[in-house]
Order: C-alpha cells, then structure tokens, then sequence
C-alpha cells in the first residue's frame, strides 16, 4: 500500500497511519513504487476531494481534529482561503501553537481552529438580525445579505471565529464549506491536510451535550461555554504547564468610537431626563438621545440596514437596546411637548440603558462578563446628565461609583492568571497608564468643581470634567478588553500579519 | 454632466457606503466542474498538469487557468507522491505567476531595452572581458530551478559554447555535501532509495531533516502511527536528530537533541556499538564494501562515553538508538541542511552512508540512505548540469568520458573541460581579488542567500558586468548592470527530477508577461550571438534537449534514454535509470525506485567505500565577546530568500517577518520577553533590531534564525567557510551576541 491508496477514502476518521504498510507485501522493489497509478493518468483530472459519507437521521456533522497527527504546515488555512477566495486579513480557519516543557523534551503542538460549529451558538443567540441559523447538518450559517455589520457575534463567540471582513462591511466565517457538503465533499481544509489531522465527522447531538470532554484543549476556551462541537484528540504527553505562542502580543482592541458616543451620550440623555425638572432639561435629553442613536448608525457596515437589527427582540440584548433606546428617543421627544409623557421616558431611557449595558456581559469577553458593568452604565448616566439639571450630589455618587465599580473589575480580573482577565488590567493601567490616570484626576476636579459651589460655571466645569472622564472611561472599556480566543500562532495580530 | 459610469461609480460608493451592497457578487460560489463548489474566482476553464515549483519532494499538481490567467491548483490526487496533498506554498503557487514585481523588459543600467540591445550588451561585454583577461575572468552562478532541458542547456553552452572556466549553481549552497558524499561512498551521485522506502521502514531516521517545516507532503509518509495515535499502536518508529526540538522532532518518537556538530560522534557511538554488540557481520560486509577494516580499528576509539560526552545526548540513549537501527529489518537513513550545511557535511554523509552499508540498508525496499533535495530541480542540474560532474555523472578527468561526450556532440575532443572549474564560493573568492570581472547569475538571489552577505555584495560590486536574469525583482537584480526578464514556473515546458529520482513533467499554462521569454530561449538566443549555435542544430523546443539529453545519458549511471514525455504521463513520473528498451522486462513503467539492487556500486571494483571521520570542532565557536551559537534555517511558509512566497499576502500574513528564537534561560539572562526586539551581533555583521521569539525549542546558549528575508538578514551573521570537499557553506553554526534594544 502507498499513499495513493489513501485517496477518495471516506473522511469520516482519516486513515489509520502505518497499517499494513509496515509489511512490504506487495511494495517489492520496482513493482509498487514506481508504476504509477493508472494507464491514463489525464482522466484523473477533474478530482473534487474526498468523498463524505452521508448523514444517518440525527447525525450532524462536526470537526475533527488531531493534535497528535497536526505538524503545523497551515495548509488547512491557505487551502480555506484560497476555496473561499478570502482576502488577505480574513481567515476563517487558523492554527495556533501552545507550548510547555524544557529542551530537550520540550512539546509544541498546533492546534487547527475554524468555527466550532456550536450546538449553543453565541453568535446566534445575540445576533440582533437573525443572520446566523443552524442548519439541520449541524453547520451554523452566516447570511451575508441579513448581517448589518454590527459586529456583536464577534464579542460573543468565545473562539473569536465570526470576524469583520472590511471590504464587505460585513461579519463572514466558516461554514464548513457547507456548498461542498451539500456536494457529498469533504470541506476544504479536510481534503488539503496532509497529515489528515483534521476532519469531518458525524455524531449525534445528544450524545455530545451528555459527554463533551473531548471538547477541551488547553488554551482553548471551555467546551462547556457554547457546547463547541469540535472533538480534539489530545496527545497523551501534554506537559502540566502550556502558553499560547500569541501570548506576547497583548494590544488593545478596536475602540468602536461609534459604540462609545451612543452609549456615552444616551447614558448622558438618561441622567438628564432622569432628573429633568424643566422643559430646557427635557429638550437637552431628547436632543442627546437623538444624537445618541444617530451616531450608533455609524458603527453598522450597513447602516442602510440598520432596521434589521429589531429582528431578534426574543433572545438579543442588541434587538433590546435599540428597541427600548429608540422607544425612549421618541418618548423623550414627545415629552418635550407632552410633559406628562416624562415618567414613561424616564423609564424607557433606564431600561435602555440596561440593556445596552447587559449587551456587553457576555463570556467571550471576560472583561465585561460581570454586573459591575451594568453599575458603571448606569453610574455614567447618574454621573454625567444630572448635572446638566443642576441635580450635583446624584453627579458625585455616580462619579464615585463609576470609578469604584472600575477598580472593582480590576480586582476582579487579577485574580485570574488567563490573558483576557489579567490582559485587561495589563493594558488599562499599564499601556493606557496616562489615560487611566487622567479619568481619575478629571473625576477628582469635577466632584471638587460640583460640590465647591452652585455657580453656574462650576456646574458646567463640573458637566466637562466628568463627561470627558467618562469619555476616556468608555473609550478604555473597549480597548482594554482581550476576547477568548483560540491559542494563536506566535505572529497573530503582529504588525505586518494579516491575521 | 456625468456620465453614465461615473453615475454608476457614485451610486456604488454611497451603495457601498450605506451598505445596500455587501460584495457579495465578488464572493459567490460556482459549483465548477472537477472542482465541485467554489468561490468563483477560483474557477477554471481548464487544468493543466505539472509538478511544484518549490521543493524537491515533487509533488503532482493541476494548475488551473481561466482567461488565459492561472487562478487556482490542486493537489494531482493520483499522484503517487503526494496524493492530492499540498503545502501552504503549493496551494498558493498560481498567486506567484501574476504577483506583483515580475520583470518585464530586460534593462541595462536600469534602462528598458529591446532583448537585441540586452543581449548584445551581454555578449560583447563577456566577450570584451574574455578578450582583455581571458576565459577565466567571467564565471555563471545558476540554480537548482530551471527544468531539466534548461539545465542541459545551459552546461554546454557554458563550458563547450562560451568556453568559460567557471559554471556553478545555488546548489552548491544546500546539496553539494550530499553529492560529494555520494561519490565519496558509492562511486556516484544519486540518492539510493526513494519515498516508498519511507513507508516501508521499520525505522525511520530523520538526521537533520525537518520535513514538517520543509519538506511537508513527505511527513505523512513518516508519520509512526505512535507518533499520530500518541503512542497507542504503531510498528514504525522514528528517530529525530536535530540540536532544536523542531516540529519534526515534536511527532518523532525519540529525538536527539545532538549538541551543535556533535553528529559525527554520534554516528561513530552509533557505529561502536553496532561492532561491539555484534549487530553488524563485518565478514560479510566485505565482498561489498572497502575500508572496514580501519573503520572498525577507529570505532574502537569511540567508547559510549567518548560518544555521548562529544554528542550530547546520553549514553544509554545512544545504546538504545544504536539497536533499534541494527534489528531493525528495513531502515531508512535520511538527511537534509542540518547535515550539508556543515564545513564536514561530506564527511557527515559519508557516515550516514557508511551506517546504512554496516547495517544492510541499502538497495532493497524500505531500506536506504536518503538525501531529500532542496530545490525542485537541483537533481536535474546534479545530473545533466556541467558542474560538480559532466553530464551523466561524467568525471572531468576521466578520459573516456571526456571522449565519449565529444563523440555524442561531434566536436573535438579538447574542447570538453578538462576540470570542474571554481566552485561558487571561489567564483566569490575571485570576484573579490580581481580575477572574476563578469558574472552572469540566473534563477538566484545571492545578496540574501549567501553567507556572510558584507562580503557577498563587496564582490557584486566589484564587478565590471554583472548580468541577473530572474523571473522577479531581487536585491540581486537591483545590483545586475544588465537585468534579463525570464519565464517562469507556470509558464515553462521541461522536467524536473525530485529527491527519489522521479522524472516528472511541468507545463507551460500561461505565457509569460511582457516580453519575459523562458531560459531556454534566452539560452539560445545567446548562443546564436556568440556564435556557437551549432552546438544546439534541430534544437527549437525544451524537448529537443530532452531527446539529446536522453541520448547522453543512456548507459550511465543517471540512465534517461528509456524515458520519453509520454512514459512520464503514463506514470505518473519515471525514475532513473530508466535504460531504453522493452517496458516491463527489467526497468518497469515507473522506472527504477532503487539504485544498487544488485549491491554493485560505481565504483572501479563495483565496492562501496567505508570512511573514518574525526569531528572537528566549531572554528566560530562561542566565546567572551560572541557568546551564543547561532543556528539558521527555513520555516514553512516561505521559500528560500522568499523572492516568490514573499509576494503572496496569505503566506506573508502566516510569516510576515524573521525572528529570532532564544532559550528562556538566556533571554531572562538578557532581560528579553517574546515580542521584544534585540540585535543580534557576529563577527561580520549585524541584525539591528528582530523580534525575540523566547521558547525552549532551542537549547540554552543557542538562538535560531529563519535565513529567508532581506531584512533581518541571517546571512548578515553567517560564517563564510565552507567544506574543504564540496564547498558548501557552514551556516548552521556561528558565533553570535544577541543585545537588548532598549524600545522601538
């Protein structure tokens, strides 16, 4: 047997290495090796891959991968992207590499990552346009024409697989070549592994939802978080200790500048209209909601799209948000006229504002995954917007619980020894040190600047001092944040690496 | 008033903009025939068959053309080497073609030119130099990438057409250890065994060989189930020796992490014990093989603790490798740069091949040493190239072979060369003093690839015409006085012949840009201007050659003359020797998987020869002010000096710069994290800042550079010495500091 024998085998487990060629029967000198494999070779031409077997009723199919087989040649992640015609930067498919142990008997291994496939997809359940489903085969499907280019499976996907692909404006990733299957072929990267490390295989659903330890690797997110459905043999001489090769590079993340004005400015809006005693006080809340609302279109890839992301009010803090942020930009406006409408404005702006807080709690970002977020959301709106309605120690209490429901995090985060909990205390008081300084001395001046008088000038220093540390604080909350994600390969996110 | 695209072009920005239109139709999927579905822009009209470019493993491949433009390759899935399976490179390899940076028009002195103009240039000016200083003034450096007709080519153009001295390839830079230990220990060049033996050992040796990083598609077949199955089952065990715990190293089932140039006394230890434990029948052995007998006497002085103290790897443990390689029934012995790139990588081989004679691993299935080649085509310019040998293995100095070559051209006997000429180092050598004035290099990229690059490029710009043709723009042809666009893989016709000796076709898909024109071509262009074109009568295509070559090489041991175009389609790939005659008889379809079936080696007495080798220790050794040792080598994604790979985003996005890998023990010492950037300081240079990549794959003292890039240059730090043998240069060890830099 050579390896020509391998070809066009069904994909389900690879072969089994070694078997029968250890023997030598039938590969004696000149006979075997150099004959070739057929009289007319050109026929072969027209090859699509290897075959899948087909779906038993039940059966799904998912991932597999070997980190025993894997010798880390990555091309599982060019064939991805030359099937998918990607362009540079977007890689639906990537191997990272851990590490543990001490030369000589030092260990690497790779591990090959794509869309796990997951049987409680996160990027679904928070997809605020319905853009994602999962299909009866087992692969969770993106749809490009429904996705508005929000971005939010991105924070929720524990794997950091969906992932904006700029010149579409919109989130792409794997779909287990899904037109290939619905062709009988293996995906891409199945066929193109020359070590047969990864692989298509069928299982049924409930069976893994009873037993999923086969799920886990070290440095990859827990199994258990989104029931990932990829089942990764481990090799049996994994040193006690790993790190992921993309360690070293901890950088901050995009600011979303966006996400910071909606939320800074309704949250300003929300504590104006709280506390709004007059009709210069409602008029200032509905305009700062409006402008709000406005300037979130801007974070959208298709803002002309922006309508879709009402669709999944059911399950999508996101659908929520708008929903109940627009309810309360109407309720404010009206109120401006109506004034008995107030009250039910007020109540649509605090609800507004929890949900756009209770969006980001999400476990792929571990910096956010906690209620002091939900405290800081609605300590900006207490800290900021009463101070336009000259409401000043309802301003101090919410500068002080903003920035203690900060620290807070921080002692929280530091307890964890993972990148993206300690990560985030990292970059906040190391890579942003002046900035992270800055939003406290702003917040020290305002509370002085609110609470040495009632002048109509210390009130609005007061107003400046703690909307711009509010600002910085915003802007440091989506930066400093570190996603889950698969281990990375020692260049990822590097200058120069388009990954 | 707008027009009407110009309405069209501001309703897809604001489309765009508003994201009405998501791209979409730029990313849909046709379900092509022999592709199944696909993202339509790598849809195909048709396919064409050929072999990659980039390594020597020689892996089959379809390359797809749609619109006269090459978009798309899969893997030959009945090819018998690789089965349908390619690496990064290969499954990227139609990007090259049309990449940006391909040269166009030839230049002279950076001028576009007709080719009339460049050639004449050419001709006159090595002419010019000929006249002044004679034919030993202007020397060729070529490659190992050309197809086998080109290189047939270009040899006799060189030493009989144009009469000059001196003809070297890049090929000097990574296989000439294996070839001069070829000759060393069976008489000739030729790699024994071929990749089905990988499959067929019991043991596989992988002596400075990382396949996974360079050599991919042949890790599958190495692969021990133990190794796949994490220790389970598995009959075939493979042994790893390499200082650095690679990625071959990490799936081998036992691995020696040999200290630096520590490998000879790891084979004597190997060898001593297979003696004195009586695993080897030196009686026997006899009627095949010479010099045992001082051999054994020498192995005598290597007592395993002499063995392990000089290797570094444990006593025991040597004992135990020792065994497994002498009751193993079938073993394979295969090396690559970890052997060759050494100022004893001849003498290395020799061992290796003295290993496999002692433990009868040699000429039947499963069993054999094996060099795997570097470049696609380096054994095609070993075997019919005028470099280390005369065509068809011929020995400069043997009569008879200069008289035979002189019958089969029809020329006069005294214009067949009588030596080889200067190897590439010394056409260096004699650049830099003077006596090499013109240079015409081909298909390489010196400035990166050589060693000690200060002195590299002091030499290219001494010279008085330095000629470049290449298929790209390189820090080369940046230097070249004149600059010849060439064809290249993808838009060529001939053979290349990979590291089991299988003679496989590659095809011409597109024609060349601009006025590129293949090597063969410019080849014969420039033999009609310097007016021996009478040496290449009937010739008008690369497969006139291989009709000559055929001719030239029939009954030598590289025997072609059964091998026709067709009989390569038929086989998929045809070994040699393939003697001319009845298929099937002796020499089937394939060819000849195995050399030395009959254990009758090229030798006058048909015997292989056993060599005694002493270790000598590191010249740029470690020391006060260079305290490290400095290993170099390749890392998957990228190839050679990345003058291809380097042009294509996905693998530049994998790989997009060097780095420099250091034990932890030693950056903790040097205040270095993963990520920082350090300078990196040898004798002869210096790398001014590349990122630390802090890891316990290396040992502690030692550090490892990836050689392929411009910037952060490996070769800024390697040592210019070279095996006394082969001349190959000794890049994997030197001394080196590595120093902080403060912040960037």
């Amino acid at each position: 047997m050579t390896i020509s024998d391998f070809i066009a085998i069904p994909v389900e487990t690879g072969p089994s290495w070694g078997s029968g060629c250890g023997t030598g029967s039938g590969c004696g000198s000149g006979s075997g090796c150099g004959a070739g494999p057929g009289p007319d070779p050109m026929a072969r031409i027209g090859y699509r891959g290897p075959e899948l077997l087909p779906l038993d009723a039940g059966q799904q199919y998912r991932f597999g991968f070997s980190m025993n087989a894997c010798i880390g040649c990555h091309s599982c992640e060019v064939a991805c992207a030359e099937q998918n015609g990607l362009p540079a930067g977007t890689t639906w498919r990537r191997v990272g590499e851990i590490e543990g142990g001490d030369h000589p008997n030092t260990k690497r291994f790779h591990l090959s990552m794509s869309c796990n496939h997951c049987l409680e997809p996160a990027c679904l359940e928070g997809c605020p346009t319905n853009a994602y489903t999962k299909l009866a085969n087992g692969v969770v499907a993106h749809h490009a024409d429904d996705c508005i280019g929000c971005q939010y499976c991105t924070w929720n996907c524990p794997y950091s697989v969906p992932a904006f692909q700029p010149d579409r404006h919109i989130v792409t990733k794997c779909d287990m070549c899904e037109p290939r299957l619905g062709a009988g072929l293996a995906p891409a990267c199945v066929s193109a592994c020359p070590t047969y490390a990864i692989t298509v295989e069928r299982f049924y659903p409930d069976d893994w939802r009873a037993d999923h330890s086969q799920g886990d690797a070290p440095e990859l997110p827990s199994v258990d978080l989104t029931l990932s459905t990829t089942r990764i043999e481990l090799p049996a001489n994994m040193p006690a200790t790993t790190i992921a090769a993309s360690d070293w590079n901890l950088r901050p993340e995009h600011p979303h500048w966006p996400l910071v004005w909606l939320t800074l400015l309704t949250q300003l809006a929300a504590g104006t209209s709280a506390t709004a005693d007059t009709f210069a006080d409602r008029c200032v809340g509905a305009a700062l909601a409006g402008a709000g609302l406005l300037g979130a279109m801007f974070h959208l890839g298709r803002p002309a799209m922006a309508w879709k992301a009402l669709r999944n009010l059911r399950r999508s803090w996101l659908s929520r948000e708008v929903f109940l942020l627009s309810v309360y930009a109407a309720l404010a406006a009206s109120a401006v006229v109506v004034p008995a409408l107030a009250t039910a404005a007020t109540i649509s702006a605090l609800l507004g504002i929890y949900a756009s807080a209770r969006l980001y709690v999400v476990p792929g970002r571990p910096a956010w995954n906690t209620p002091l977020t939900v405290v800081r959301f609605f300590a900006t709106a207490a800290a900021t917007g009463p101070l336009i309605t000259g409401h000043t120690s309802v301003a101090v209490v919410g500068m002080a619980v903003a920035l203690g429901a900060t620290a807070l995090n921080w002692c929280r985060l530091a307890r964890h020894h993972s990148q993206p909990w300690r990560g985030a205390v990292s970059l906040e008081l190391r890579w942003f040190r002046p900035w992270t300084i800055g939003r406290w001395m702003l917040v020290g001046v305002a509370i002085v600047a609110a609470v040495s008088g009632q002048s109509w000038m210390s009130l609005w220093l007061a107003l400046a001092l703690a909307t711009a540390s509010e600002a910085i604080g915003r802007w440091l909350f989506f930066v400093t944040v570190v996603p889950l994600n698969v281990p990375g390969a020692f260049w990822r996110g590097a200058a120069g690496s388009h990954r | 008033m707008s027009s009407p695209t110009a309405k069209r072009t501001v309703r897809d920005r604001v489309g765009k903009l508003l994201g009405v239109d998501h791209g979409g139709d730029r990313y849909t999927y046709v379900d092509a025939p022999g592709q199944g579905p696909i993202s339509a822009s790598r849809a195909v009209d048709h396919w064409v068959r050929t072999t990659c470019g980039y390594c020597s493993v020689g892996c089959g491949m379809l390359l797809g053309v749609r619109d006269g433009a090459a978009v798309a390759v899969q893997g030959d899935p009945g090819h018998p080497v690789n089965a349908g399976r390619l690496c990064p490179k290969g499954l990227t390899e139609h990007l090259m073609i049309a990449a940006v940076g391909r040269l166009t028009t030839p230049t002279v002195r950076g001028h576009a030119v007709g080719w009339d103009t460049a050639l004449d240039h050419v001709v006159s000016g090595f002419q010019d130099l000929i006249a002044k200083y004679g034919p030993e003034s202007v020397a060729i450096l070529s490659t190992g990438q050309l197809v086998t007709e080109e290189f047939y080519a270009l040899g006799k153009l060189a030493r009989i057409g144009m009469g000059l001295q001196h003809y070297d390839g890049n090929t000097t830079l990574c296989m000439a250890s294996s070839v001069a230990g070829y000759k060393m220990s069976f008489g000739s060049d030729g790699p024994p065994g071929c990749y089905e033996d990988l499959e067929l050992a019991d043991v596989v040796v992988l002596w400075g060989a990382n396949i996974a990083d360079n050599h991919p598609l042949l890790a599958p077949r190495v692969l021990a189930p133990a190794s796949v199955t994490g220790g389970a089952t598995g009959n075939r065990t493979v042994i790893a020796v390499d200082p650095r715990v690679t990625k071959t190293a990490m799936v081998a089932d036992v691995h020696l992490a040999v200290r630096a140039r520590g490998d000879i006394a790891l084979l004597n230890g190997i060898m001593a014990v297979l003696v004195a434990d009586g695993l080897v029948d030196i009686d026997e052995l006899r009627a095949h093989v010479n010099g045992l007998d001082d051999l054994v006497a020498d192995l005598a002085s290597w007592p395993l603790d002499r063995a392990a103290t000089e290797s570094g790897i444990d006593a025991e443990l040597i004992r135990t490798v020792a065994h497994l390689i002498g009751r193993a029934e079938r073993c394979v012995i295969a090396w690559t740069m970890g052997v060759n790139h050494s100022v004893q990588g001849t003498m290395t081989v020799t061992l290796l091949n003295t290993l496999a004679l002692l433990t009868g691993n040699i000429g039947k299935p499963g069993a054999a040493p094996l060099s795997i080649t570097g470049q696609c085509n380096a054994m095609g310019t070993r075997e019919t190239g005028f470099t280390a040998s005369m065509p068809g293995y011929r020995s400069y100095d043997n009569p008879a072979h200069r008289a035979e070559l002189a019958a089969l051209w029809g020329i006069d006997e005294s214009r067949i060369p009588r030596e080889r000429g200067r190897a590439y180092p010394d056409i260096i050598n004699a650049v830099v003093s003077g006596r090499i004035k013109g240079l015409w290099i081909i298909g390489t990229n010196p400035v990166v690839s050589y060693p000690n690059r200060a002195t590299l490029e002091f030499a290219l710009d001494q010279l008085d015409l330095l000629v470049v043709q290449d298929g790209f723009e390189t820090p080369t042809t940046a230097k070249a006085h004149v600059v010849l666009p060439a064809a290249i893989w993808g838009e060529k016709d001939g053979t290349f012949t990979n590291s089991e000796r299988r003679v496989s076709r590659v095809r011409a898909a597109v024609d060349p840009p601009g006025l590129a024109r293949s090597d063969f071509e410019i080849f014969m262009m420039i033999a009609e201007r310097w007016g021996c074109a009478e040496l290449f009568t009937g010739w008008s295509t690369p497969h006139d050659a291989f009709e000559e070559w055929r001719r030239v090489s029939a009954g030598r041991p590289c025997d072609y003359s059964g091998i026709t175009w067709d009989r390569i389609d038929a086989a998929g790939g045809v070994h040699w020797p393939c003697p001319a005659g009845p298929e099937g008889d002796d020499v089937p379809l394939g060819g000849s998987p195995r050399l030395y079936t009959d254990l009758h080696f090229n030798t006058p007495d048909g015997k292989a020869k056993a060599h005694v080798v002493q270790p000598e220790r590191i010249r740029d050794r470690p020391r006060e002010r260079f305290p490290m040792l400095l290993n170099t080598g390749r890392t998957v994604e990228h190839w050679h000096t990345r003058t291809k790979t380097g042009r294509i985003a996905v693998l530049e996005g994998l790989a997009p710069e060097a780095w420099v890998e250091l034990h932890p023990t030693d950056a903790t010492a040097l205040g270095v994290r993963s990520g920082d950037w350090v300078k990196v300081v040898s004798e002869r240079g210096q790398i001014d800042a590349i990122r630390a990549r802090v890891t316990a794959i290396v040992r502690p003292g030692e550090a490892f550079i990836p050689f392929h890039w411009d910037d952060r240059c490996a070769n800024r730090l390697t040592v210019d010495e070279f095996d006394p043998i082969s001349r190959e240069p000794n890049y994997k060890q030197c001394a080196v500091r590595v120093e902080r830099v403060p912040s960037r």
